[in-house]
């Protein structure tokens, strides 16, 4: 699920990132103000305007509804909710990776006749890539212990919505130890073992 | 050839340049900070001018009246950066084309195997650019451009980013390779040797305009004023106020003296008596006079002059010799009116370092005046 997330957020995180990087446009300070509103505000805040947007009642999920896709309280809320609450790490951190590119090789790629996407895949993302993957396992690692939002908007179904973090926080509330536990073991394995590949992978140049 | 007419508003800078060339090599020369590079990026269309209009070949590149903006990638300008701008995370193989997309397999490999060969990179094609010297960087750059056969190639101080030995050896070999592919060319400098050497014709730029643009000899012998003068850095600039101008010579007072200089055959200049006129003499052209030859014959000898070296400075092969004139009043140069310069063998056979006393002549056709 943090996987999907993530990919969802890729996905919408860096065409942001380099809007924000390489374009002037009215309402740029806005745009950047919002972005990392999901950092600042409480998650239940969050959650409960995420649940007005996206509840049978809500503008999105009233018309997603009517297409036949339930959201709220699926285990497609439990993916926006860690999107949401992830996405600013990401595109915050991609930003800053491609701004440090030179913008000269840019330049250069489109006087020797490349297009603006051409260039974004041969010179931007290979030159920036390990800005883009730091970011990349630190919105994961977000997701993945994503909980105040995924309450609110997803809640806590077993087997359906219901996510690590809440899982264990369900084995504690019942003082079943040793469940959680393991759980706890488990998110601490992931996060050690991304953590750990990662820093082996960037350390090759290119 | 080229004509172009921009203008472009930045903060704290405003440039308004309008030439044109039919030059294969047009050298825009000037301080830094003049415009030149902003040219550049106008022309590759990197940067979009306010208001102008660009013509290369009949094919116009941008034109704010008719709204025509043509892209960057496809103006087909070969642009050398500043620093080259490498791709470090590309060979030298895939750099050299990556313009080259679009294009079969083996026509790439084809072009760029005759890059390679032409520009002596052969057997580097699998290096990266930090693996190279700043002679190969810039041979890479070079041919990344030429690759996608440009119909104009742009250089931006091409040479700036090497030390002073390597820079010398590397502007024959750009000379020669600019004219063997005969690419029409637009260099940025802000060195006049450079722009000499490597210029058919020079664009001053001053404060984001053009203050002159003539061929290269024309440029050295007649700069169009006293600004054009000091940015080629063109010593012994003096003032002096007019006697008399007709079309062929000029009567100039200055420190007391009336000097007699020759009036431009190609553009006479002719200003009222006693206007201020700027006017400069080479330090090469001024002659010290043997003292052993006799008194000074006026018939030969032209606006002679007498002083004494009051500082030298040895360059080797030639020394500089700064000299007060024994005529009373401020110096035209701080402390000192004119700079000399004599070659190593006269200085050793006047035995200048014994004697300081000296008396000058100066052709009248060495001595240049700048157009207000």
């Amino acid at each position: 699920m943090s996987a999907v997330a993530t990919a969802v957020t890729l996905l919408i995180g860096l065409p942001l990132a380099w809007l924000l990087s390489h374009r002037r446009f009215p309402g740029r300070d806005v745009l950047e103000a919002v972005v990392v509103l999901p950092l600042i505000l409480p998650p239940t805040v969050l959650g409960y305007y995420l649940l007005l947007l996206i509840g049978r009642q809500g503008p999105v999920g009233a018309a997603l509804a009517a297409a036949g896709i339930e959201i709220a309280f699926t285990w497609r809320a439990a993916v926006v909710a860690a999107a949401v609450g992830s996405i600013a790490l990401l595109i915050k951190a991609a930003q800053a990776g491609f701004e440090g590119v030179d913008r000269r090789l840019e330049q250069a790629a489109r006087t020797l006749g490349r297009s603006e996407w051409s260039i974004f895949w041969s010179v931007t993302l290979p030159l920036a890539w390990r800005a883009v993957l730091a970011g990349t396992v630190l919105a994961f690692c977000r997701a993945m212990g994503e909980f105040g939002i995924t309450l609110m908007v997803a809640g806590s179904i077993p087997g359906r919505t219901q996510t690590l973090p809440l899982a264990i926080y369900d084995r504690v509330q019942a003082n079943q130890m040793t469940d959680a536990n393991a759980l706890a073991l488990i998110a601490v394995g992931v996060v050690v073992v991304l953590i750990f590949g990662v820093s082996r992978l960037a350390r090759l140049r290119y | 050839m080229l004509s172009l007419a921009i203008e472009k508003r930045l903060p704290g800078f405003a440039l308004d340049v309008r030439w044109e060339t039919e030059d294969r090599v047009a050298a825009l020369f000037g301080p830094s900070g003049a415009g030149k590079t902003l040219t550049l990026q106008c022309l590759a269309g990197l940067l979009r001018p306010d208001r102008g209009r660009i013509v290369l070949d009949g094919r116009v590149l941008f034109d704010s009246e008719a709204g025509i903006d043509v892209p960057s990638r496809e103006r087909r300008l070969g642009y050398v950066f500043q620093g080259y701008a490498l791709f470090p995370h590309l060979t030298v193989g895939d750099n050299l084309g990556f313009g080259l997309r679009g294009r079969s397999r083996a026509e790439r490999a084809r072009r760029v195997g005759e890059v390679m060969e032409r520009l002596e990179l052969q057997g580097l094609d699998r290096r990266y650019p930090r693996e190279l010297s700043g002679g190969q960087q810039q041979r890479v750059a070079l041919g990344r451009a030429l690759a996608i056969d440009p119909d104009l190639v742009l250089l931006d101080e091409p040479l700036s980013a090497l030390d002073a030995p390597l820079r010398a050896q590397l502007r024959g070999e750009l000379g020669r390779t600019l004219r063997e592919w005969g690419k029409a060319t637009v260099l940025v400098t802000h060195d006049f040797a450079e722009a000499y050497r490597l210029g058919d014709r020079i664009v001053v730029y001053d404060r984001g305009r053009v203050i002159q643009s003539a061929p290269r000899s024309e440029l050295l012998w007649q700069p169009a004023s006293e600004t054009v003068a000091r940015i080629m850095g063109i010593r012994n600039i003096l003032r002096g106020t007019v006697i008399k101008a007709t079309p062929d010579r000029i009567q100039l007072r200055w420190r007391g003296l009336t000097l007699e200089a020759v009036n431009s055959p190609t553009r006479a200049y002719l200003p009222p008596p006693e206007s201020p006129i700027a006017f400069f003499i080479r330090p090469e052209y001024v002659r010290l006079i043997r003292k052993d030859r006799g008194a000074p014959d006026p018939g030969h000898h032209m606006n002679l002059m007498s002083g004494r070296v009051v500082a030298e400075a040895d360059f080797g092969t030639t020394v500089a010799l700064t000299i007060r004139l024994d005529e009373p009043g401020q110096p035209a140069q701080g402390d000192y009116d004119l700079e000399v310069e004599v070659p190593r063998l006269v200085y050793e056979i006047l035995e200048i370092d014994r004697d300081r006393r000296w008396q000058l002549s100066i052709h009248r056709g060495s001595i240049q005046v700048l157009p207000a």
